[in-house]
């Protein structure tokens, strides 16, 4: 499991972390199809550098770098990124699969945080990073990276609560 | 630290959607594809080296022709100065010292002929930001960088003013640590 290029068997280590991956990079797009597409870039990028799936900090930073190249390499997203990424809190879903009423609340709250806390929470929660990881992968000091998630359980708490 | 335990237990209960079989199906032909065409370790890493090696053949190059044309102009001197030597030694009109007259003659040819280096810039063309990567083993993330650049090299001899200019291109990567707080 060290290296994509010598890794035999990625097709289960990749549905271990697939799910995970696919959440982060939904954050930027608004189909699921969008998603794999960068998802797939990504996981072939490191396997054709040799580097280490289990480099996990740079496997997201290199999802989110195609992410964000995703968005720009189309001039309509591109001039909707101006526009619609600065309310794109409420409309960029990611995707769940809940069983409840409860959970179904919770994704929506999910979805409902703003995108740099969301961001964080994805790695934390889904993707199982630790705070140090996650600062490698946004390019942001571990500080902010802790304070982020913090604001967004707080604030997930705070709109689950009974009005 | 964790001031919501019970609310993480309940977002981690709450699963993303898997990737669908498809996802496999493209990935697996992607790498297919990418081992028919470029081998995975062609990379452009292996360039700066290449253009290092360039580099420094340039300047061992430049280094020898400066040597050579300094031999050569001191080997005629030694020339020049035998046959004034031998001139005097038959004329007789004025006794002169060998060892003061070569000694002159040979110094004076060094110093003309010696070339002092007189500038060396490096002009960066292009930078550009090859995002985040991690060296072998460690956990901090580097950002690594690829310089540019044109160096020029310049040496200059100061009785003759002849000079000698040396200009090729470099390509430099530079990785820098990310620092996290």
């Amino acid at each position: 499991m060290d290296n994509i290029a010598s890794h035999e068997n990625w097709k289960s280590c990749f549905s271990e972390i697939g799910p995970g991956l696919l959440l982060f990079a939904r954050q930027w797009t608004r189909s699921a199809a969008d998603a794999e597409d960068i998802v797939q870039e990504a996981f072939v990028k490191l396997w054709r550098r040799n580097h280490r799936i289990n480099n996990r900090a740079l496997l997201y930073a290199t999802v989110r770098s195609i992410a964000l190249d995703f968005i720009r390499r189309d001039k309509r997203r591109a001039r909707r990124e101006a526009t619609v990424f600065a309310d794109a809190d409420s409309t960029v879903e990611p995707q769940f699969e809940w069983e409840d009423e409860a959970q179904s609340a919770l994704a929506a709250a999910v979805n409902c945080l703003p995108h740099d806390q969301r961001e964080v929470l994805v790695l934390k929660i889904w993707n199982e990073l630790t705070f140090s990881e996650i600062a490698g992968a946004l390019g942001i000091s571990q500080n902010t990276a802790a304070s982020r998630y913090r604001y967004a359980l707080a604030n997930l708490k705070k709109s689950l609560q009974p009005q | 630290m964790n001031d919501f335990p019970e609310l993480e237990n309940e977002l981690r209960a709450l699963r993303p959607a898997r990737p669908s079989p498809v996802l496999f199906e493209r990935i697996e032909e992607a790498m297919v594809d990418c081992r028919a065409g470029a081998s995975p370790a062609r990379q452009p890493e292996r360039l700066p080296y290449n253009w290092w090696s360039l580099g420094f053949g340039l300047v061992a190059a430049a280094a020898a022709l400066v040597l050579l044309l300094a031999r050569i102009n001191t080997d005629q001197t030694r020339n020049k100065d035998k046959e004034v030597a031998q001139v005097a030694s038959a004329s007789e009109t004025r006794p002169v010292s060998p060892a003061s007259s070569g000694r002159s003659g040979v110094d004076g040819s060094i110093s003309s002929n010696k070339f002092v280096p007189a500038g060396a810039t490096q002009v960066v063309y292009n930078t550009r930001n090859e995002g985040l990567q991690f060296a072998d083993g460690s956990r901090q993330p580097l950002r690594r960088l690829r310089y540019q650049t044109q160096q020029t090299w310049q040496w200059r001899n100061p009785s003759t003013g002849a000079s000698l200019r040396v200009s090729y291109p470099s390509e430099e990567v530079v990785l820098i640590p990310v620092s996290g707080q």
